[in-house]
């Protein structure tokens, strides 16, 4: 790519920002959308709740990645610069290309969004305005904010390699601040249509910071930092994955092959806290309003949490695919194929017992043969199961990273023997200490199991992986090393499991988008704001398929475009690949 | 009539078997889904059957992740493709070819849109959705009442237990054993005439899931009042706030609860 000035950068960055609110003002004004008596507008053909819909998806999915890809940017900017790695700082600066890019198109499509909202549904935004108008001020002076941070960021990084390098990183912890008071603030306007408080049961402005500090306020807030970090190094580990099956120099294969599985390992350990804090979300929900919890946990969007496990489980999947064929590119890692197995199995079972539905969609002879509740899929149905098959799969995982690490490696410590041996019975304790805790979920009450065992089996989970991760870093200081790993030594198809673990999650992210806001059903502002247009129903978990598989195709479109665009605009290495 | 599906998965097992001495993943792979095909549908024998949706799920499950499992190993994947290649690119598999492409794989083809396409008596499938979510509050005989975190006066009152469990069994049994069965396990005398059937107490996977508040409100509204967001409702249950008191409702949610050693959430 060309260089570009600091300064030409930012000006840039500016110019474009303040060109697309510019055309979002002046269209909004040329409409008037707010002087009409009417509560809606009607969009063309597919209707005003699809359009903005997509859009907002669109939106948000672009948001995530440019909210999610700075924070792992600017992670490996800094072990990179403290552990002088030129290889950190190369992906560092591969990264911040990728959303520097990405930044245009979130803008673009937030116009969109911008533009749309108020004219479609002016009597629902003008409530919004009143009630958080000042928020949206906020949101501009940040994006502006934001805008300049991540410019300076970017066109200064070669600038500020040598000289200098501390304030950079510096400045990538800015634009992440940046990005983080943005989340904030966007996440304060959802939960506030969700879980309001702050005003009168006719809509007026009680407490605007009641309003902001919402129940949903702090925990989706939370879900989506994590869960961006998530996406973020996804989108980073396809792209390593994209660049590595067009390469050809071997010397590109083992950059892109490392590349990939440093996103990937960030993705699946960032993907470990999120169902937790999910859990703390539907806390908070159920908190707010017992009616609007049940319907999304038990009610009508329970076939969603079946698709959700599905999904979740081939994410899982995906990822252990790839660590098991990493094993062929670590001398010495034939010898952990026997644990493969085992790890397949342990995997293989969890994903089944968390994808089996408490209610089956049953034919009416079937409904005739099984009765109400199937006597075993109804046992594997319920949380006490889930939670454990959930962690089982999870830990399984874990531990599919921890042999691949350790792969190429014998340890030379004089305790060895017993390390080992301590690290197997602490696996063993653990595996069986989470199935022990599954059981009891079965027999105790509902409270107890929600509040006390859940929190311990998810306790025990991360606990087991500090305590093999403590003992392998000591177990194998000074270790004697069979070999290097043989970066790029990889069959195209483990990289089409990154790909795979990209696209499932997009997917994911539409499909609980669609659950988060069909929570408040027919109403805008739950329980202040009814909805009164011809959209006010929820449609089938089929439609909001299609809506979301539509939404994940025209994102990877285009994704793959900026990713032709970087490869594009790059300069041809002597041997290299464009 | 003959029970073929312990011979399909015996076969598959058979199958397996072989193909992993012979050192030949590809069958070896056929013959694992054939024996959990089998297997799946064999659950008859020891509980009611698994619905056709959970068998698809589950092989859907098994086609991928054992195609995953045979293709970790280089030398392994490729032993597992060999046969492919060889029917698609011998010259001297040509019949075979032949057999399977153009006439093997259309034909199943066909009998698999056929089996889709072709009139069928029995109603759609429908998803069915376990718990309608409780309004804040109802109306019970022109008294409006609270369910957003209620608590049960009958189950407060410790003084008067078994007074309350006694006056709940008698109306169970006046009202609730038709439908919910005379162990609470939803198989009562007429419990076959719905779909869905009556729900069945008993378990730690229906009431035990659930506040009280909530099963007062099923009880006191039945199929009368559930919400409007989640339409069309299958659901036969009747409204007993027109034929018992508040605490009667009370009374028979608290047995229900303690006859099956369940715990409201």
């Amino acid at each position: 790519m060309a260089e570009v000035s600091t300064t030409k950068g930012i000006s840039k960055g500016v110019v474009k920002l303040t060109v697309l609110l510019g055309i979002s003002f002046a269209i909004i004004l040329l409409f008037k959308p707010f002087a009409t008596e009417e509560a809606y507008r009607a969009f063309p053909v597919i209707g005003s709740r699809v359009w903005v819909w997509i859009i907002a998806q669109l939106h948000l999915n672009f948001a995530a990645f440019v909210l999610g890809v700075p924070i792992f940017a600017v992670a490996m900017e800094f072990i990179g610069w403290r552990k002088s790695d030129e290889r950190l700082d190369k992906i560092a600066h591969d990264f911040a290309k990728l959303f520097t890019v990405g930044y245009t198109i979130t803008a673009i499509l937030g116009t969109v969004l911008l533009i749309s909202l108020p004219i479609l549904y002016p009597k629902f935004m003008e409530h919004m305005m009143k009630i958080l108008g000042p928020t949206w001020w906020l949101y501009i002076v940040v994006m502006y904010t934001e805008t300049i941070i991540v410019a300076y960021y970017y066109y200064s990084w070669n600038q500020m390699k040598t000289e200098g390098k501390g304030k950079h990183v510096f400045l990538g912890l800015l634009v992440n601040l940046a990005g983080a008071a943005l989340l904030l603030i966007t996440s304060s306007w959802v939960g506030y249509m969700t879980t309001p408080g702050g005003v009168s049961e006719a809509g007026e402005l009680v407490s605007r910071w009641d309003a902001i500090m919402t129940y949903m306020w702090l925990p989706l807030s939370l879900h989506r930092l994590v869960a961006n970090v998530v996406f973020g190094a996804a989108i980073g580990a396809a792209y390593a994955a994209y660049r590595f099956t067009t390469s050809t120099s071997p010397e590109d294969k083992a950059y892109y092959d490392w590349m990939g599985y440093t996103a990937a390992m960030i993705c699946i350990a960032a993907y470990f806290i999120l169902p937790g804090i999910g859990y703390l979300l539907g806390v908070e929900i159920y908190a707010f309003n017992e009616q609007m919890g049940i319907q999304l946990m038990g009610g009508f969007f329970a076939w969603l949490w079946v698709m959700q496990a599905i999904l979740m489980g081939l994410i899982l999947f995906f990822i252990n695919y790839y660590l098991w064929i990493s094993l062929n590119k670590m001398p010495g890692g034939e010898r952990y194929f026997k644990y493969v197995k085992l790890l397949y199995i342990f995997t293989l079972l969890g994903w089944a017992i968390w994808m089996t539905p408490h209610s089956v969609a049953v034919s009416l002879e079937e409904a005739r043969r099984i009765g109400t509740y199937h006597p075993i899929l109804g046992n594997l149905g319920v949380m006490a199961s889930k939670n454990t098959a959930t962690i089982v799969a999870m830990l399984a995982t874990f531990y599919s990273y921890a042999i691949f690490r350790i792969a190429n490696q014998e340890p030379t410590v004089p305790w060895a023997k017993t390390g080992t041996m301590v690290k197997a019975a602490v696996m063993i304790a653990s595996f069986v200490g989470i199935l022990w805790i599954g059981w009891y979920s079965y027999i105790v009450p509902a409270e107890f199991r929600v509040k006390v065992l859940s929190t311990i089996q998810f306790g025990l989970f991360f606990g087991v992986m500090i305590a093999t991760l403590v003992i392998d870093k000591y177990l194998y200081k000074d270790a004697h090393i069979i070999g290097e790993p043989e970066w790029g030594k990889m069959p195209d198809r483990s990289q089409y499991a990154l790909i795979g673990v990209t696209v499932t999650f997009t997917w994911l992210m539409s499909l609980l988008g669609y659950m988060r806001a069909g929570g408040r059903q027919y109403w805008h502002v739950y329980g202040i704001v009814k909805d009164t247009s011809p959209d006010a129903f929820l449609p089938t978990h089929g439609f909001a398929s299609v809506v979301a598989s539509i939404t994940t195709i025209l994102f990877f479109f285009v994704v793959a475009a900026v990713f032709w665009g970087i490869i594009k605009t790059e300069k041809v290495p002597e041997g290299g690949t464009s | 009539m003959l029970n073929i599906y312990p011979i399909i998965a015996g076969v598959g097992i058979v199958i397996s078997i072989i193909s992993a001495m012979k050192k030949a993943p590809f069958f070896n792979y056929l013959g694992i889904l054939m024996a959990m095909y089998g297997l799946l549908k064999c659950v008859e024998f020891v509980a009611p059957p698994l619905p056709g949706q959970v068998i698809l799920m589950y092989m859907a499950m098994f086609v991928f992740t054992f195609l995953i499992y045979f293709s970790i190993k280089e030398d392994q994947f490729q032993a597992f493709l060999r046969p492919m290649k060889t029917v698609l690119a011998d010259d001297d598999k040509k019949i075979l070819r032949v057999l399977i492409v153009y006439i093997m794989i259309p034909v199943l083809a066909g009998y698999i849109t056929y089996g889709k396409v072709k009139p069928q008596l029995a109603p759609p499938t429908s998803a069915r959705i376990v718990h309608p979510e409780p309004p804040a509050s109802i109306t019970f005989r022109g008294e409006k009442i609270s369910l957003l975190g209620a608590e049960s006066p009958v189950r407060n009152d410790t003084a008067n237990r078994d007074k309350h469990f006694e006056a709940g069994k008698r109306i169970y049994y006046q009202n609730c054993f038709y439908c919910h069965g005379d162990d609470l396990a939803g198989n009562g005398y007429i419990a076959d005439a719905f779909n869905p059937r009556p729900l069945p107490f008993r378990g730690t996977d229906t009431i035990a899931q659930l506040p009280e508040g909530f099963v007062f409100y099923r009880i006191a509204k039945g199929w009368t009042t559930l919400p409007a967001g989640s339409t069309p409702w299958d659901s036969s249950m009747p409204a007993f706030d027109t034929f018992l008191t508040v605490e009667e409702v009370w009374q028979v949610t608290f047995f229900i609860y303690e006859a099956t050693g369940n715990k409201p959430r």
